[in-house]
């Protein structure tokens, strides 16, 4: 791996520990939904996905899981395990709709936002049991679209600034 | 955002409506509730009766549970943020409450079985 390279990839993935650890600071439906939450380590991992590769954007999203884990939830615990699931689902997802389909970054970042909900919900299901997590799958997928816009546009932006940025160096 | 992102919405949106429909469809009269913790039932509360207090054991001490006249609600318990107590009463048969600090689950008991079995 280029020093370049190497180096962005390890500031993003800081970058994105980083909004993690503050996206929970900020409540937004606190109490209502519990766990419900903006994803704004989406905004890094798709940002990768979209310059660099998925192989590249599937690094640094396991490894965010792993640091969050270490910081904050502690590693294999419930919201350790719900994060892996979702982050695994989503950047395959995301994947897999930049490649067959003709999406936007937001449309791609809505996919990644709706399967990353589903992803943990199903590893809560696993966990917790079918019937009673069954009642929260809707109300989670029906925000990951908002959230999916919002930081889809922001990735969007991202992108574009950080594109005239290089080309000025 | 282009003319695919919007269809894409649609889709989801149906999808979330579908789910929807499925899960409030099979509400049925609720008569008793079932108590867990960590995946093991602790205690089943008949809901016909008057209301009453119930205290059974959480991962982070006794949750107290109060049930009767066809719902229930966690009335105290300990952990960081008392999401489930601020839930407050349950009382159609596809809601439940999930508290993982303390590793308990309530969910209520159909009537009748056979649905259950139709979807598996």
């Amino acid at each position: 791996m280029e020093t370049k390279k190497f180096t962005r990839l390890s500031l993003l993935l800081a970058l994105s520990v980083v909004l993690n650890l503050i996206e929970v600071i900020i409540p937004i439906f606190n109490g209502v939904i519990p766990g419900l939450k903006l994803g704004l380590a989406n905004i890094v991992i798709l940002f990768v996905l979209m310059t660099y590769s998925f192989k590249d954007a599937l690094y640094v999203s396991i490894l965010r899981v792993f640091l969050v884990g270490i910081l904050r939830t502690g590693l294999f615990s419930m919201p350790f395990l719900f994060s892996l699931g979702g982050a695994i689902l989503s950047i395959i997802m995301m994947s897999i709709s930049k490649k067959i389909t003709k999406l936007s970054v937001v449309g791609i970042s809505i996919v990644g936002s709706f399967f990353h909900s589903l992803g943990q919900i199903l590893v809560a299901c696993l966990i917790i049991g079918t019937k009673a997590m069954m009642y929260y799958l809707p109300l989670f997928l029906l925000f990951s679209i908002p959230t999916g816009i919002i930081t889809g546009l922001i990735t969007k932006e991202l992108i574009k600034n950080l594109k005239t940025i290089d080309s000025n160096y | 955002m282009n003319k695919n992102d919007f269809i894409l919405i649609g889709v989801i949106l149906l999808i979330i409506g579908g789910i929807f429909f499925i899960t409030t469809r099979s509400n049925k009269k609720v008569n008793t509730a079932s108590v867990y913790y960590d995946n093991n039932l602790v205690l089943k509360i008949d809901l016909t009766l008057d209301e009453k207090e119930y205290i059974v054991d959480g991962y982070n001490g006794p949750v107290t549970i109060k049930a009767g006249n066809g719902k229930i609600k966690v009335e105290d318990e300990d952990s960081p943020l008392h999401l489930c107590s601020k839930q407050g009463y349950i009382d159609k048969s596809y809601e439940s409450i999930i508290c993982l600090p303390n590793k308990i689950v309530i969910t209520f008991d159909d009537i009748d079985n056979s649905i259950d079995t139709v979807v598996k």
